[in-house]
């Protein structure tokens, strides 16, 4: 009997031991005190390159922290952080961009003047209104560690060819539409519409110079001024015909691809990419200039992402740390003096025109000053990204002309606007 | 040790011999709990009550379910599923073993053409969309074609609403095609000899050999086949999400996208178990019918 039993009791410790061994390599929870997890999202080898040379900043900063990071493309970074935070995952110091935000604030430590000074930071180290940018409803989530907004970029080949004329800072809602249907010739297009949420409601914005959401957190995608410009933007592909429909509701960068495929002449997208378009892979000499003046103005946004603490972070102090030195002076200077994006940080912002080609600097630097001097913190709603998430597949039947903007905004309006 | 009398009778060393086997089995028994039995049990108990990513969790009886039928979006979604099932298992079923009994042992070089057929099975479904996408857009090869050769425009096919679905139809079928051909393949390699042989002194030829007796004889893995696509073409995911992304509108989502953003992008996971759930509820009713019905059509005895 009692040789039976333990012949029982090995078996079941074996196979208790296959299973541990089997699962040890799956449940590598974060280390102790010392360890600090950055997440971050990183499209490509050069973006993980860059990431990594400011984790070295950090690390060099914080010698006796054990730092390591994650990194995964855009939107699976999203998708992922979701998950992470269910299981509570959620790496202590995580990127976020301001459009992502408001779905995810229950998820981020808010920040306090005193988690600034133990991070080594004090608000006068940013450039003005770069603080609004990862803020929700008044309270601070996150550091930005970038600034962006939208612009207009063009191929000057193409507009030369097509004998078009160029953009320029002060252009208006009227020469975009001259330029577009000029370059609008030999089945190309003068323009590429966007799919994403920034690039397609950059220009009903400027246009209209108003947002789809209110500044306290409000719905607002059937604002007359909103609709009519928004309508308008449409019609660009179904009436004016200075853009192309889109292929298909997965093509979520059309707009861009069409511009870097010289497909079309002139693009919106963010000045995150501007040295990407400069220095582009087809050869293209291209240019950029503000979005167009209308009659309200030019209203663009200030975007930006940043890194924040998770709720879940055990070792806050140590994250803070971490925080502080990805956002120290000399990471900073490394993503501005690599031209990676503009820096939020006041002292580093002139090291990004230095990095631009000399071709392209005074220009660059012209434009920056006059995007970046009519812009608006982003409005949006608390559940922001399913409104984006609805309304994307929906625009490819409206830029097919199979459905009207005005049903697309009223429908997302009925089921988002409560 | 509590002893009742009816175990006692099987004796102690049936009972010994009974635990030790629970030891050694005990690996896979922990494996199914972790990795089945906890998931399965807890996607139900998600599917009952309002459960965020994060935050409160709060019960909610069967309002995710009552939600579901409420919601347009659903009845959508499960639509577009059926209709591609619909549309996908009939095809790829006839086609591939068309297929199958195209490459017979008279064609030369069958091997390399069995391996051309199962290229795109094997191949990441991202590069089978990527072609598929270039040979659709408005810019790619058919329209171009189309265009210098007859001048005609063709539609915007994965923008439209009436050709999108046709188009993840076909392009599915394309790609698995290879997979369900392999199947019958070997079904029909395996034939008895001395069946055909007696079906041809019986006078037994071509399209009558073919249907009355090669059909009948494989029919067992032509039933496998048939649940298996039918299956995965139910589970239908990766080929709407990458080629047309769900759209145009919500024309080629099907239920799986919708659980997938309403969990994952929206971050209400209860409202996407119960979603969950119906999918599999609706899955098993679908194999429980063919299993049911496959007395009337599936031979087994050779």
């Amino acid at each position: 009997m009692k040789k039976t039993r333990v012949g029982a009791l090995v078996a079941i410790a074996a196979g208790s031991a296959l299973v541990l061994a089997g699962c040890s390599g799956g449940s590598s929870a974060s280390g102790g005190d010392d360890a600090v997890t950055v997440d971050m999202w990183a499209g490509s080898a050069d973006d993980t390159a860059a990431l990594k040379a400011q984790l070295d900043i950090a690390k060099k900063q914080n010698p006796d922290l054990k730092i390591d990071m994650r990194t995964s493309p855009w939107n699976d970074f999203f998708t992922k952080l979701t998950t992470n935070m269910a299981s509570g995952n959620m790496a202590c110091v995580t990127g976020m961009n301001s459009g992502m935000l408001s779905s995810y604030t229950a998820a981020f430590q808010p920040l306090t003047a005193d988690d600034l000074a133990t991070a080594g930071l004090s608000e006068d180290d940013f450039a003005p209104g770069t603080l609004e940018i990862l803020k929700n409803k008044g309270t601070l989530y996150a550091l930005p560690f970038d600034v962006s907004t939208m612009v207009t970029y063009y191929n000057v080949d193409m507009l030369k060819a097509a004998g078009a004329d160029t953009p320029k800072v002060g252009w208006t809602f009227d020469d975009f539409e001259r330029i577009a249907k000029q370059a609008t010739t030999g089945g190309k297009y003068g323009f590429a519409v966007g799919m994403g949420d920034f690039q397609w409601q950059a220009l009903p914005i400027a246009k209209s110079g108003t947002q789809p959401a209110t500044q306290d957190g409000k719905l607002q995608l059937t604002d007359p001024d909103f609709e009519q410009a928004a309508t308008w933007y449409a019609q660009l592909v179904t009436d004016k015909k200075v853009a192309a429909p889109v292929a298909s509701a997965s093509d979520t960068g059309w707009g861009e691809n069409q511009y870097t495929s010289e497909n079309a002449a002139m693009a919106v997208d963010g000045t995150w990419n501007a040295v990407g378009y400069l220095t582009n892979d087809a050869g293209f000499t291209a240019g950029l200039a503000p979005l167009p003046t209308g009659a309200n103005g030019n209203t663009s946004l200030i975007l930006g992402s940043g890194f924040g603490i998770a709720k879940s972070c055990k070792n806050k102090d140590a994250a803070l740390k971490v925080l502080g030195s990805l956002l120290s002076k000399d990471s900073q200077d490394y993503i501005a003096s690599s031209g990676r994006s503009y820096p939020a940080r006041a002292e580093s912002q002139p090291l990004y025109f230095d990095s631009i080609d000399a071709k392209y600097r005074d220009q660059v630097k012209k434009v920056f000053d006059a995007a970046f001097e009519d812009t608006q913190g982003q409005y949006v709603t608390d559940d922001w990204s399913k409104v984006g998430t609805y309304i994307q597949p929906q625009l490819v039947s409206v830029y097919n002309g199979q459905a009207s903007m005005t049903d697309v905004l009223s429908k997302a309006q009925q089921q988002f606007g409560e | 040790m509590t002893a009742i009398p009816a175990t006692r009778k099987r004796g102690s060393l049936a009972r010994a011999e009974g635990r030790q086997a629970l030891g050694f089995a005990s690996p896979a028994l922990v494996g199914l709990a972790l990795f089945t039995i906890v998931p399965v049990v807890l996607s139900i108990v998600m599917s009952f009550f309002d459960w965020p990513t994060f935050g409160e969790r709060t019960f909610n009886g069967g309002a995710n379910y009552a939600r579901l039928f409420a919601n347009g979006e659903f009845a959508e979604a499960l639509r577009n599923t059926l209709v591609f099932t619909i549309l996908y298992v009939p095809v790829s079923i006839v086609l591939s073993l068309l297929l199958a009994l195209g490459l017979g042992p008279r064609i030369r070089g069958r091997g390399a053409l069995r391996v051309l057929y199962f290229i795109p099975v094997v191949t990441p479904m991202v590069a089978n969309v990527l072609v598929w996408k270039m040979l659709l857009q408005p810019q790619g090869l058919f329209n171009g074609l189309a265009q210098t050769w007859f001048g005609i425009q063709l539609p915007n096919f994965l923008a439209d609403p009436a050709w999108a679905m046709i188009m993840v139809v076909v392009m599915s079928v394309w790609q698995g095609l290879g997979y369900n051909m392999l199947i019958f393949s070997a079904a029909l390699e395996q034939l008895p000899e001395s069946v055909i042989e007696a079906a041809r002194i019986d006078g037994a030829r071509g399209l009558r050999m073919t249907w009355s007796i090669v059909v009948p004889m494989i029919s067992p893995s032509i039933f496998f086949a048939t649940i298996m696509t039918m299956i995965t073409s139910l589970q239908v995911f990766v080929q709407p999400q990458l080629l047309t992304g769900g759209g145009p509108g919500t024309a080629t989502q099907p239920l799986v996208m919708w659980i997938y953003n309403q969990g994952f992008k929206f971050q209400d996971l209860g409202l996407a178990a119960a979603g969950a759930w119906i999918l599999f509820a609706l899955i098993i009713i679908v194999t429980g019918v063919q299993f049911a019905a496959q007395k009337k059509w599936v031979h087994y005895e050779h």
